[in-house]
């Protein structure tokens, strides 16, 4: 079963003089339960379509469906509530809110989500703990290492149980060690049923897809099918 | 979700110290300025109304000269009336019971070695029937009195010339422009507030007869009191003495007729003008202050793209990031309001102390206050919240 099918995409951003083609013409889909890894070099077009995933913007023409649901006409309300319940990001850069701590990071979509304090706050301890981080929960981002604040960004990505997690170069300002954990985190999340796209150059992080699609140009160059 | 987010506001309010102080401080001294000016203006007024009021509205004045517009008094023409004209007036109306002709002037009396500046009024007796006022000690003037030596002095002379010695019997002279008289004093007046054209208080009351003969030397008056028999009836009165003068001088330049509604109406109306002109100074600078709130609102807006571009990403509507940037605008504001009414209390409390008259803070102001930097934080808050809301995710969060 598709989670997401990316119909016939184009994005054009009109930069006044000249008109850049991001994305020329995409199809993809994308099935629930799998990794899938989209590689590729830098302005190739991977970071767009990851924003389109991630209903961050929309693309100029085609359509995408997201669990059913065509996203390519919702207005910027509708987006921010998909955002919201379906889909959970990973960034590079962690992008923690620097003056909350750890618990109320995680609680941060569950407040725009209207679940009352008490129930957030526990479901916020639950993942914290799940993230082997149960001391580091009044903690502001600055007092945290870069794995530790990359599990936090993970734990506030799981908070609405959403069907799909958008990895960023997860592992991107992270030492070796701490890169490791995050992928190990990442395949037992998927162990567990949830689906997962992860844009990388590593090629190393790319051995946990169950596919890897290479962009080039703004195009899909080539899919790699795992055995 | 909307305790979330106050909390959320506060938080980034005080991540700033400095910058809110400053921010609070602006509104804080503009409301402080309104209240200030505003409840002075009121006390002022109130005072002014009391001293005026105690008289009733059935008094009307003529006066020479015509009243220009709304409530400016023209330059006297001079001396148009003369005493007939009072008898005459009594005569030719239905409905005034007391008439009286006036000479006036500010001269110097002495008594002894103290002398000072005091209004002499020169009236007949018909006059403390008009004004309704009477003696705290001796007795008033009669009309035997007319063409004798005598006055009667307000209180607030007494005290002046006498001290606490008794003044009753005693002699004061004034300086005329045709030379020293000397009066005996035959009564001193109850404390009264101002009374259409003098203070009682600081006034020497002398028979009408005397002043126009011994000080005045002259055929004409300053001006006519008279008192109408009933309230109902002043616009009628009004409309006789107006007929009267017409018929004497064919024209409505020459002379004027002045209630106590009247002046009233246009004390209010200057009152007003000035409290609006003051009022409407102090609110100037509560526009700066809320341009001060904008400017840095928008710089915030700013610096925290990539926090606005993170929350869009993690489910925020338009509306909660408005809603956020809004409250935070309304928290400084409404803030520096409170203190403002404080601060503004404070200060007319003290300001009206050292003027000597009533303070004022009406419940009515306090609440306009709050209304309006609650109206400030919404009107500057609503531009920078709005250019924060439809930021771009994907360009705020890539945003360093």
């Amino acid at each position: 079963m598709n989670l997401i099918e990316i119909r016939n995409v184009t994005k054009i951003y009109d930069l006044g003089d000249v008109k850049v083609n991001a994305l020329r013409g995409i199809n993809l889909e994308i099935k629930e339960g799998e990794i899938l890894v989209i590689m590729g070099p830098s302005g190739s077009g991977k970071s767009t379509l990851l924003n389109l995933l991630g209903l961050l913007d929309k693309p100029t023409s085609g359509k995408i469906i997201l669990a059913g649901k065509d996203v390519s006409s919702m207005n910027d309300n509708e987006l921010a509530k998909m955002r919201n319940r379906f889909i959970g990001f990973i960034f590079q850069q962690f992008n923690l809110l620097p003056r909350m701590n750890a618990i109320e990071n995680v609680e941060l979509p569950m407040v725009y989500a209207g679940i009352p304090k008490k129930e957030r706050t526990k479901r916020a301890k639950e993942l914290l703990e799940k993230m082997g981080l149960e001391n580091r929960m009044h903690h502001l981002p600055s007092q945290l290492s870069g794995g530790q604040q990359q599990r936090v960004a993970i734990a506030r990505a799981l908070a609405n149980s959403p069907k799909l997690i958008l990895a960023d170069e997860p592992t991107g300002n992270l030492d070796s060690r701490s890169g490791d954990m995050i992928i190990n985190i990442l395949k037992e999340l998927n162990k567990q049923g949830m689906t997962i796209v992860v844009v990388t150059h590593d090629s190393e992080i790319a051995k946990i897809g169950d596919r890897i699609v290479h962009i080039k140009d703004g195009k899909i160059h080539e899919i790699e099918v795992k055995e | 979700m909307i305790f979330e987010m106050l909390k959320s506001a506060i938080r980034s309010i005080l991540s700033n110290k400095t910058r809110t102080f400053l921010s609070v401080l602006g509104i804080t001294i503009g409301i402080a300025a309104v209240i200030a000016v505003v409840s002075l203006g009121e006390g002022a007024g109130s005072s002014i109304k009391k001293n005026i009021s105690s008289l009733g509205s059935n008094i009307l004045m003529i006066m020479p000269g015509k009243t220009a517009g709304k409530g400016r008094l023209a330059q006297a023409v001079g001396d148009v009336f003369t005493e007939e004209d009072a008898d005459k007036l009594l005569a030719y109306s239905t409905s005034l019971d007391g008439v009286t002709p006036i000479l006036t002037m500010q001269m110097n009396v002495q008594v002894g070695a103290v002398n000072t500046i005091a209004n002499l009024v020169g009236a007949k007796s018909d006059i403390w029937s008009i004004l309704q006022i009477n003696v705290m000690e001796g007795r008033l003037t009669l009309p035997s009195d007319e063409s004798k030596s005598v006055c009667v002095i307000g209180q607030k002379l007494k005290e002046d010339l006498f001290g606490d010695e008794p003044a009753i019997g005693k002699s004061i002279s004034i300086l005329t422009p045709a030379g020293k008289r000397t009066f005996t004093v035959v009564g001193v007046l109850e404390p009264a507030g101002q009374l259409l054209f003098f203070r009682p208080d600081e006034a020497v009351i002398i028979p009408f007869k005397t002043a126009k003969l011994r000080v005045f030397h002259t055929k004409k008056v300053s001006l006519i009191l008279a008192k109408v028999r009933e309230p109902e009836l002043t616009q009628i009165a009004m409309q006789e003495i107006d007929s009267y003068f017409f018929k004497k001088f064919h024209s409505e330049d020459r002379y004027s007729i002045i209630s106590q509604d009247y002046i009233l109406q246009t004390l209010n109306e200057s009152l007003t003008i000035l409290n609006l002109v003051l009022g409407g100074i102090a609110g100037i600078s509560l526009l700066v202050g809320g341009i001060g709130i904008m400017n840095i609102m928008l710089v915030s807006v700013i610096e925290r793209t990539r926090e606005i571009g993170i929350r869009k990403a993690l489910g925020a509507t338009r509306s909660s990031i408005l809603l956020q940037f809004i409250l935070e605008a309304v928290i400084v504001t409404l803030t520096g309001g409170i203190f403002g009414i404080v601060l503004g209390a404070i200060a007319g409390k003290i300001i009206s102390r050292f003027i000597n008259i009533p303070f004022i803070l009406s419940p009515a102001v306090v609440l306009i206050a709050t209304a309006i930097s609650t109206a400030i934080g919404l009107f500057f808050g609503v531009f920078p919240a709005h250019k924060a809301s439809k930021l771009n995710p994907v360009e705020a969060l890539r945003y360093e």
